[in-house]
C-alpha cells in the first residue's frame, strides 16, 4: 500500500483536510468561502459557459454520425435491462440530495424572489430555477464524464482512470503522464470531499427525521453523532466484500422508496394543483434553459449576485466534484451501449424524474403558501433540514412516510460512501478493478473523519462550500477530457 | 478582490482556452505525411 505515491499523496491531503476541519471547523469553512469567492466573482462566466458547453456537446453527439458508436466493441451487448440501468445511475447521481431539497429548495428561492416578483410569478421562477439546477445541464455534466471514461475504457481498452484519456491521445511521454498523475489526484481530492459533504447533509436529515418521527426535541449534536456512528458502523461491512449485486439491491431499494413516495404524495395531495404546477414547470424550463444556461446575473444587485454564487454556481461546481464518480460508476453500467443511446437516457430521464419530483415537493409547498394556513417559510428560514418532513406531517400515514424516508436517506448514504471508497481505492491503485480491503477501509475512513469535519461545521452553506473548493479543478479537467475525446472520435471511421 | 487577481485570474482562463483549442486542432505525431 506504501508503495503506491499517488494513494500516499492522496490519502495525506485529504486526511489533512478532515483533520484541518475537525480541529478548526470555522478555520476551513472560512478559506473554503474566500477561496470559492474569489473564483466565482472572477470566474462565474466561464463556468456557465462550460456547462453550457458540455450540453451542447452532448447534444451534438447524440444527433451526430458519431452517435451510433458503441461503448464497446462492435458486437458487445448492454450488461443490464434498460430499467433497472436508468434505476441505478438516477440513484448514484441524486440520491440523498433529491430527499433533502425536494420542497426546501424551490421555497429558499421563492424566500428571494418574491421580494422582486408577485407571489405568484416567484412560485414559478422559483421552480424553474429549482429544474435548472437539477436538469439537462447537472446531467450533461455526469453524461460526458461518463462518456469520455467509457469510450476510452471499453472501446480502446483504456484503465477506468481520469488520466487516461490524457495519455491515450497525447502519449506516454513525461508531460502527459505528469498531468494525467495530477489529475487523478485531483479527481480523488474532489470526490472525497463531495462524498463528505453528502454524508453531513445525509446525516442532518436523518437525525431531523428521528427527531420528528420520535418526537424528540433539543437533541442536538448528540443525536447527529449518534447516527454518523450508525452510519460508520453500516457501512463497514460491505466494504470488506465485493461490490456485488447487493449494492444494486440496496440502491434499487432507496429508489422504490422514493419513487413510491412521490405517486403517494401526488395522489394524496392537492394533485390537480400539483399537476398543473408539474405541467408549467416543464413548459417554462423546456422554452428557457438553454438561455438561462448562459445567464450571469452581471448586471443585477449584489444580493441577486450571491444568490447566483451561492446556489447555481455552487450547484454546477457539486455536479462536477461528484462527475469523477458518477461518470465512472455510469460507464461502468453502460457498456455495449451506443453514444446515442447513452446521451439521450443519461441527460433526459433524470431530468423528467427531478421536474416531477420538485413539482409535487415544490408544489406542495406553495400550495401552503397560497392557503396561508402554514408558517412553511418560517420552517424555510429557520430549519431547513427538516422541511421534508414539516410537508410529510400534513399528510395521512406521516409515520410511515416519515421512516421510509429516513430509511431511503439512510440507503443512499450508505450506497454513496461504499461505492465511493470503491471508485477512490480504485483510482489511487492504478485502476484495479479489485482494490484490496485495507485500501477501501482507508478510503472508508477517511471519508467518514471528512464527513465528520463537516457535519461539525453545523451548517449546510459551509458544507457548500467546502465541496465546491474540492471541485474548482474540476472545470479545467472535464474540458481536457471532452478535448482528448473529440480527437479521438476523429479517427473513428464510421 | 483587487482588480489585478481578477483580471490575472481571467487571463489564466484565456490562456487554458487557447491550450485547449491548440491541441484540438494540433496534428497527431502519427498523422504526420511521412508515416
Amino acid at each position: 500500500m506504501l508503495k503506491n505515491p499517488l494513494l500516499v499523496v492522496a490519502l495525506i491531503i485529504t486526511a489533512s483536510i478532515a483533520i484541518w476541519g475537525i480541529v478548526d471547523t470555522q478555520g476551513l469553512a472560512n478559506f473554503a468561502a474566500k477561496l470559492v469567492g474569489a473564483q466565482f466573482s472572477s470566474r462565474a462566466w466561464f463556468i456557465m459557459l462550460t456547462v453550457s458547453f458540455l450540453l451542447i456537446i452532448s447534444i451534438w453527439l447524440a444527433i451526430s454520425r458519431y452517435g451510433s458508436i458503441k461503448l464497446g466493441k462492435d458486437d458487445d451487448e448492454p450488461e443490464f435491462a434498460t430499467l433497472s440501468w436508468l434505476a441505478m445511475l438516477f440513484s448514484a447521481g441524486m440520491g440523498v440530495g433529491l430527499l433533502y431539497w425536494g420542497t426546501a429548495e424551490p421555497l429558499s428561492h421563492y424566500l428571494l424572489v418574491s421580494d422582486y416578483e408577485n407571489s405568484n410569478k416567484a412560485a414559478s421562477i422559483s421552480l424553474f430555477l429549482t429544474n435548472f439546477h437539477w436538469g439537462f445541464h447537472a446531467w450533461a455534466i455526469y453524461a460526458m464524464t461518463g462518456l469520455v471514461i467509457a469510450y476510452f475504457s471499453f472501446r480502446l481498452g483504456c484503465p477506468s482512470l481520469i488520466s487516461s484519456p490524457i495519455i491515450k491521445v497525447f502519449g506516454k511521454t513525461r508531460l502527459p503522464r505528469t498531468i494525467g498523475w495530477l489529475i487523478d489526484l485531483m479527481a480523488i481530492v474532489a470526490i472525497a470531499i463531495g462524498l463528505g459533504g453528502s454524508v453531513a447533509m445525509g446525516v442532518f436529515q436523518v437525525k431531523e427525521g428521528i427527531d420528528v418521527l420520535f418526537q424528540l426535541k433539543d437533541t442536538g449534536m448528540g443525536l447527529t453523532m449518534g447516527v454518523f456512528v450508525v452510519l460508520c458502523l453500516t457501512y463497514i461491512l460491505p466494504l470488506t466484500v465485493e461490490l456485488g449485486k447487493g449494492m444494486v439491491l440496496l440502491s434499487n431499494a432507496a429508489m422504490i422508496v422514493a419513487g413510491t413516495l412521490l405517486i403517494y404524495l401526488l395522489l394524496v395531495g392537492p394533485t390537480s394543483f400539483l399537476m398543473g404546477g408539474i405541467v408549467q414547470g416543464l413548459g417554462e424550463y423546456l422554452g428557457s434553459f438553454l438561455v438561462h444556461g448562459f445567464t450571469t446575473f452581471t448586471f443585477m444587485d449584489d444580493r441577486i449576485g450571491g444568490w447566483f454564487q451561492s446556489w447555481t454556481l455552487t450547484y454546477m461546481l457539486w455536479w462536477l466534484a461528484w462527475a469523477p464518480f458518477v461518470g465512472v460508476f455510469i460507464a461502468r453500467i453502460s457498456k455495449g451501449r451506443t453514444i446515442r443511446e447513452f446521451v439521450c437516457c443519461v441527460v433526459l430521464v433524470p431530468t423528467a424524474f427531478s421536474i416531477l419530483w420538485f413539482g409535487v415537493f415544490g408544489g406542495i409547498g406553495f400550495y401552503d403558501i397560497q392557503s396561508g394556513e402554514l408558517p412553511i417559510l418560517d420552517v424555510v428560514r429557520d430549519n431547513i433540514s427538516g422541511v421534508t418532513f414539516y410537508v410529510l406531517e400534513q399528510f395521512p400515514l406521516s409515520s410511515l412516510t416519515i421512516a421510509g424516508v429516513v430509511i431511503a436517506a439512510f440507503l443512499f448514504l450508505v450506497t454513496s460512501v461504499v461505492s465511493a471508497a470503491f471508485v477512490l481505492a480504485m483510482f489511487s491503485t492504478g485502476g484495479d478493478l479489485n482494490p484490496s480491503t485495507k485500501v477501501k477501509l482507508s478510503w472508508g475512513f477517511v471519508l467518514g473523519a471528512l464527513g465528520l469535519a463537516m457535519i461539525l461545521s453545523g451548517s449546510i452553506d459551509a458544507v457548500k462550500s467546502i465541496i465546491a473548493l474540492g471541485a474548482l479543478p474540476f472545470v479545467f479537467i472535464i474540458l481536457l477530457l471532452v478535448v482528448c475525446f473529440l480527437k479521438a472520435l476523429k479517427t473513428e471511421r464510421i | 478582490m483587487s482588480n489585478i487577481v481578477d483580471t490575472i485570474m481571467n487571463i489564466e482562463v484565456f490562456i487554458f482556452i487557447g491550450i485547449l483549442i491548440w491541441l484540438y486542432f494540433k496534428p497527431d505525431d502519427n498523422d504526420s505525411p511521412k508515416n
